[in-house]
């Protein structure tokens, strides 16, 4: 059985449909990617899931619970963690401190387990322990963003555009970090427009183009496909 | 040399008040986006609770507590009836909203408890001086700086090592994100109005240890003092708010002890004229907080 | 007579007429029913009315709330009454006053005016203030510094005890020597009541308005508001200080309570209450105000008793009344009764519609030979690196697209050439002009106007009321071009139907053309659009297609446009420049474009991104 189950999923922008009649699932240990242009509504997905917006029409069912329009720490709470668009980390905060932001809902134990966790699976954080983030580069707020939703132990990790914004080099560490959480048998529903790559560590993928799921299956077989530059920009006008 | 010692820590001691307060303001702006000039309201209902403790003729120490509980009580009231509804509003609306607040609680203050202004005595030791290394200093400054500096020592372990204050910053950074790590928005406002209220009831202490007057406008100064230097620091940021409020005691008594006698009593007309002038060409403050507007 | 000319100037004098008619007339009868009291009630309602319309004149058209205004009054009013006081009774309570004063002797009236002079002058060093620390709607510096005002007035009046009486005895007139009637009273609030109204109308006031509802798309098509904020502040000091001497003159005396906190409660209570936005909203709410007080004076006196609610009807009761209705309508309805609603403008509006008919669409226009030219251009922000070493090229005669993926640097760009982000080498160049470093407005005014992706529509703002400001905007700058008129642009972009509404009730593909039409009635040379499709369905798109062309042959304007879909882009561009990682990595027509690989590389990011190794897909940086 899936543990994610979007259906159906309609969510508006006041008049406007950002996503439509979407529908996808995510099996416990499994990679899924959702890859598409900019403006496709990915995001928007992304955030009815996690609760931030309340979708419109349609249902998200996590592990077998009707989870539609729930608040995002109640999300957290059920065991869905998101890393954000543009990672949002605490610049006033330490690295530290930020991590134990991440693990606000849980028991001072938990969190302190979860903290050594962190610190072994994050070398360069730990480096930077009581640096105030805003020193951070580029790819190590990449990296303490994800810790950070890794801190409450979720089941499943939603991910918006790891890889925006960062230097090639980067980009390679960031998918490294997806394989690595794919090893230790994490779930994670990844939105990325950096597509080739993505196809690389997902086990499956959705293309999502103008608000609609266009096509979807394994990874492989995407990416094998001729057409899959069409798919995702649309036909051309001529 | 003695006398800018004297009036170093005369200023410090003042500026001790103002930090207090400065910082409970700096505190609700940073979670709320509101300046509260409702604040001072909580000073004034301390004077008229530390007046009645007074008539029932209590030690000072027994005041401490009691005007600092009243302080908390009265922050979250007034956070429960006014504030609440306006989370989330427009600026301008917010700052008319507090401004709404003050008078609301100032005219009910008249109304059912006194117009009148009372006064209660002072403790004895309040002038009394010590003298260290040759210098006169007054002990009431140096017991207002000395808790002043362990009440914010204790808020700076509040901040940095418990999750309510890890949390309350975060919250003051990026409210919606917070929120999307699982952080209560009702619990963290509520808890920096709390911590607002125990900041200005010690504040409160000693400004009535040092006045002796319980008044409808008792509050008023103090909060504006507070406003003005958690201003002048940016009104973003905590370590701004307390600095400004050491410097602006730090001003006010170096300028009161430098001007000429006539023009004693504009010392505060020069402190707005300064505040003014800052705001036109440092709008975000001494400390700034940038947030760039995304187009 | 022309409707521009009715709009601008007809209807808001008598609009104005007749509202101030309403409140004397009203005010008349009601002190009919009474004794002297009466009397005096009705002339200090009057004489509020006119300072809270001055108040309106800056907060409403500015949107910048001010504390400060009743500093301002009292200003005003001090000088007017150290001048006015006969220099007898000055030599009683102010024998000491310096430069001579207590031997000045002047009617009223020039006391008067030489007040509104004073306070115009600290007017115009506080307005430049404000300026310099950026006001705008909702900034807090600038509130914090007419707060700092309304104080150092206070503080100077208790203190410069030589000069002003001080805070015990203030300064008072001889007993005899106050306003008689009301008539200057009326005249002064018709005149205020018309002016305001006149400035709200013109082209001053509607641009500031404009600014009051979105400050970035104000300057985007070419409003300074600084200009403009100045204006309204020096307008609104003079209304103030008119009706602050009025107020000292009909107490016969001044202290310095009388011109702060609780004043300032008062009238800013009473112009919220009414609606900041509107002349007719002040005085409905200086109307509601005095009436609600004077209910409830009178239930808190002796005469009332109510069983079960004495312990309120008492003295105090008036003040929480005052706070109470500020605090209320903060909560329930910060727009006030009326908002924005002015009585002339209604009507004015409904005289419009029965009699205008729909007008031609505008021909197209000759594009003309400019060229827009954007090189090397590199921004940091922070640690990142957004352009490195970017430009573009455009004419007027095409249209010009620019595409790349998320984070490739493509409205950063467009933030360069338009203004708001400064780059750290480079330049943009409109022919010969130099764009590099000029503030946003001016760039706007020389002919470069944007669009924005996140739609910064003026909300509370008619649609037609976009165009005609853009065109007001406009209007010295458009360099002798022929310029189709706002309403033409309007059945261009499809929005005559919807030409009263406001933009706030619109739905979003509606939205995006009227942002659109706002752009094309500034007089553009070139229009860059920032992602016009975006949250467009396939449809809506390709219709936006044929609606760009039309508005760029319609003004004769070039167009750079943003956009992902890349359907609408390869539709409507005779060029487009792909951006990747802050360069340009391919330019070109469409259809080499699209069969790019480096283009497809960059939409879909490619296999290996550092050096390529003999193995294949491994990243280079295992994790530990």
């Amino acid at each position: 059985m899936s543990l994610l189950e979007i259906d159906d999923l309609t969510v508006k922008y006041g008049s406007i449909s950002a996503v439509r009649g979407a529908a996808m699932t995510v099996a416990s240990g499994e990679v899924v990617g959702v890859i598409g242009p900019n403006g496709a509504g990915k995001s928007t997905t992304l955030g009815a899931v996690a609760g931030l917006r309340s979708p419109a029409a349609g249902r998200v069912r996590f592990d077998g619970t009707d989870v539609t329009g729930w608040s995002p720490d109640r999300m957290l709470r059920a065991g869905l963690a998101l890393v954000p668009e543009r990672r949002r980390i605490f610049v006033d905060l330490t690295v530290r401190e930020n991590l134990l932001v991440g693990g606000a809902t849980v028991g001072a134990a938990e969190r302190s387990r979860m903290l050594d966790e962190m610190v072994e699976l994050f070398g360069a954080l730990r480096a930077r322990w009581n640096t105030s983030a805003g020193y951070l580069s580029g790819g190590e707020a990449q990296q303490l963003a994800i810790a950070r939703a890794l801190m409450s132990n979720p089941r499943m990790i939603l991910m918006d555009e790891p890889s925006l914004g960062l230097a090639p080099v980067l980009v390679d560490l960031v998918f490294g970090l997806v394989e690595e959480l794919r090893r230790r048998g994490r779930t994670l529903l990844v939105v990325e427009q950096n597509a080739v790559r993505m196809l690389q560590v997902a086990d499956r993928a959705y293309v999502m183009r103008s608000g609609e799921v266009v096509a979807g299956g394994p990874s492989a077989q995407l990416a094998a496909r001729a057409d899959l530059f069409e798919a995702y920009v649309g036909r051309s006008a001529s | 040399m003695t006398e800018l010692i004297q009036q170093t820590v005369d200023g410090l001691g003042r500026g001790s008040e103002y930090a207090l307060i400065a910082l409970g303001i700096a505190v609700i702006f940073g979670v709320m986006h509101l300046v509260n000039f409702a604040h001072g309201e909580l000073i004034t209902v301390s004077a008229y609770v530390a007046y009645f403790l007074f008539t029932l003729e209590l030690a000072w120490w027994v005041y401490a507590p009691v005007i600092v509980g009243t302080a908390v009580a009265t922050s979250i009231a007034i956070e429960f009836v006014a504030f609440r509804w306006v989370r989330g509003a427009p600026d301008f609306t917010m700052l008319l909203t507090s401004f709404g607040v003050h008078f609301v609680v100032a005219a009910l203050f008249v109304m059912f408890v006194s117009a009148n202004v009372r006064n209660f005595d002072r403790p004895d030791w309040i002038t009394n001086t010590i003298s260290v290394g040759g210098i006169n200093l007054e002990v009431f400054d140096l017991v207002t700086i000395a808790v002043t500096a362990i009440t914010l020592l204790a808020t700076v372990y509040l901040l940095q090592r418990t999750m309510f204050g890890i949390s309350l910053r975060a919250a003051a950074e990026d409210f919606d994100t917070a929120r999307l790590m699982g952080i209560r928005s009702n619990r963290v406002i509520r808890g920096a109005f709390v911590l607002a209220g125990v900041l200005a009831g010690i504040a409160a202490v000693f400004v009535l240890m040092r006045t002796g007057r319980a008044s409808p406008t008792a509050g008023l100064t103090p909060m504006l003092k507070g406003v003005l230097a958690a201003l002048i620091g940016g009104l973003g940021s905590m370590g701004g708010a307390v600095l400004g409020g050491f410097a602006l005691g730090l001003v006010e008594v170096l300028l009161l002890a430098r001007l000429p006698d006539g023009w004693v009593g504009l010392t505060n007309g020069i402190v707005f004229l300064g505040i003014a002038l800052l705001f036109t060409f440092r709008p975000q403050g001494l400390i700034s907080v940038g947030h760039a507007e995304r187009v | 007579m022309s409707p521009a000319v009715v709009q601008r100037w007809l209807a808001p004098t008598a609009g104005g007429a007749v509202l101030v008619a309403a409140l004397v007339v009203g005010g008349f009868l009601y002190a009919l029913t009474g004794g002297g009291a009466r009397d005096a009630l009705v002339t200090q309602m009057l004489i509020n009315a006119i300072v809270v319309v001055g108040i309106q004149v800056y907060v409403g058209n500015t949107g910048v709330l001010s504390f400060g205004h009743i500093g301002f009054a009292g200003i005003a009013g001090y000088v007017f009454a150290i001048l006015a006081i006969s220099p007898e009774r000055k030599a009683t309570i102010i024998p000491d006053a310096p430069f001579g004063l207590a031997d000045v002797s002047v009617s009223p009236a020039v006391a008067g005016l030489v007040a509104v002079g004073v306070t115009v002058l600290v007017g115009v060093v506080v307005g430049l203030g404000l300026g310099r620390s950026g006001a705008r709607s909702g900034a807090v510096s600038a509130t914090m510094i007419t707060l700092a005002l309304l104080f150092l007035v206070h503080e100077m009046a208790v203190n410069w005890t030589e000069l002003t009486g001080g805070d015990r005895a203030g300064l008072s007139f001889d007993l005899g020597d106050s306003l008689g009637g009301n008539g200057p009273v009326v005249v002064a609030l018709l005149a205020s009541v018309v002016a305001a109204r006149l400035f709200a109308e013109s082209p001053w006031g509607r641009l500031a308005q404009a600014a009051r509802e979105d400050d970035l798309a104000a300057r985007a098509i070419g409003v300074d508001p600084a200009v403009l904020q100045m204006v309204a502040l020096l307008g609104s000091v003079v209304i103030v200080a008119v009706g602050a001497s009025l107020r000292v003159y009909e107490l016969g005396t001044i202290s310095p309570r009388f011109f702060f906190f609780d004043y300032t409660l008062l009238t800013l209570t009473m112009l919220i209450v009414g609606g900041r936005k509107s002349v007719t909203g002040a005085l409905v709410g200086v109307t509601v105000i005095t009436v609600g007080n004077e209910l409830t004076r009178w239930l808190a006196g002796p005469d009332v008793s109510i069983t079960g609610l004495d312990w309120i009807l008492r003295d105090g009761l008036s003040e929480i009344f005052l706070g109470a209705a500020m605090l209320g309508f903060m909560i329930f309805r910060s727009s006030g009764l009326l908002d924005d609603w002015e009585l002339d403008r209604w009507l004015f509006a409904r005289w419009r519609t029965r009699r205008e008919s729909r007008p031609a669409p505008p021909e197209p226009v000759r594009h003309s030979e400019s060229v827009l030219v954007a090189s090397d251009l590199v921004v940091d922000f922070g640690g990142f690196r957004a352009l490195d070493g970017a430009g573009l090229s455009a004419e007027a005669s095409e249209v010009v697209g620019l595409i790349g993926p998320n984070g490739a640097g493509k409205t950063t760009l467009l933030n360069v050439i338009t203004g708001p982000v400064v780059p750290r080498a480079g330049s943009c160049r409109l022919d010969e002009l130099l764009l590099t470093g000029l503030p946003v407005h001016r760039i706007a005014r020389a002919g470069v106007v944007r669009t924005f992706q996140n739609l910064r529509l003026f909300p509370a703002s008619t649609v037609r009321e976009h165009v005609e400001v853009a065109a007001l905007a406009a209007r010295g700058h458009g360099a002798g071009r022929e310029a189709p008129t706002p309403e033409s642009l309007l059945v261009l972009c499809g929005l005559w139907e919807h030409r009263d509404r406001r933009a706030r009730e619109l739905d979003y593909g509606t939205s995006r053309r009227l942002e659109l039409a706002r752009a094309a009635a500034a007089a553009p040379e070139f229009l860059l659009l920032d992602e016009p499709t975006s949250g467009m369905s396939d449809s809506e798109s390709l219709a936006m297609i044929d609606q760009v062309r039309a508005i760029a042959s319609g003004v004769g304007a070039g167009v750079v446009v943003i956009d992902h879909d890349l359907a609408f882009i390869t539709g409507i561009c005779d060029r487009i420049y792909c951006l990747d990682q802050g360069r340009v990595i391919a330019m070109g027509p469409p259809a080499e474009i699209q069969a790019d690989p480096r283009v497809q590389a960059a939409y879909m990011g490619t296999a290996i991104t550092a050096e390529p190794s003999a193995g294949g897909s491994t990243p280079t940086t295992a994790p530990p």
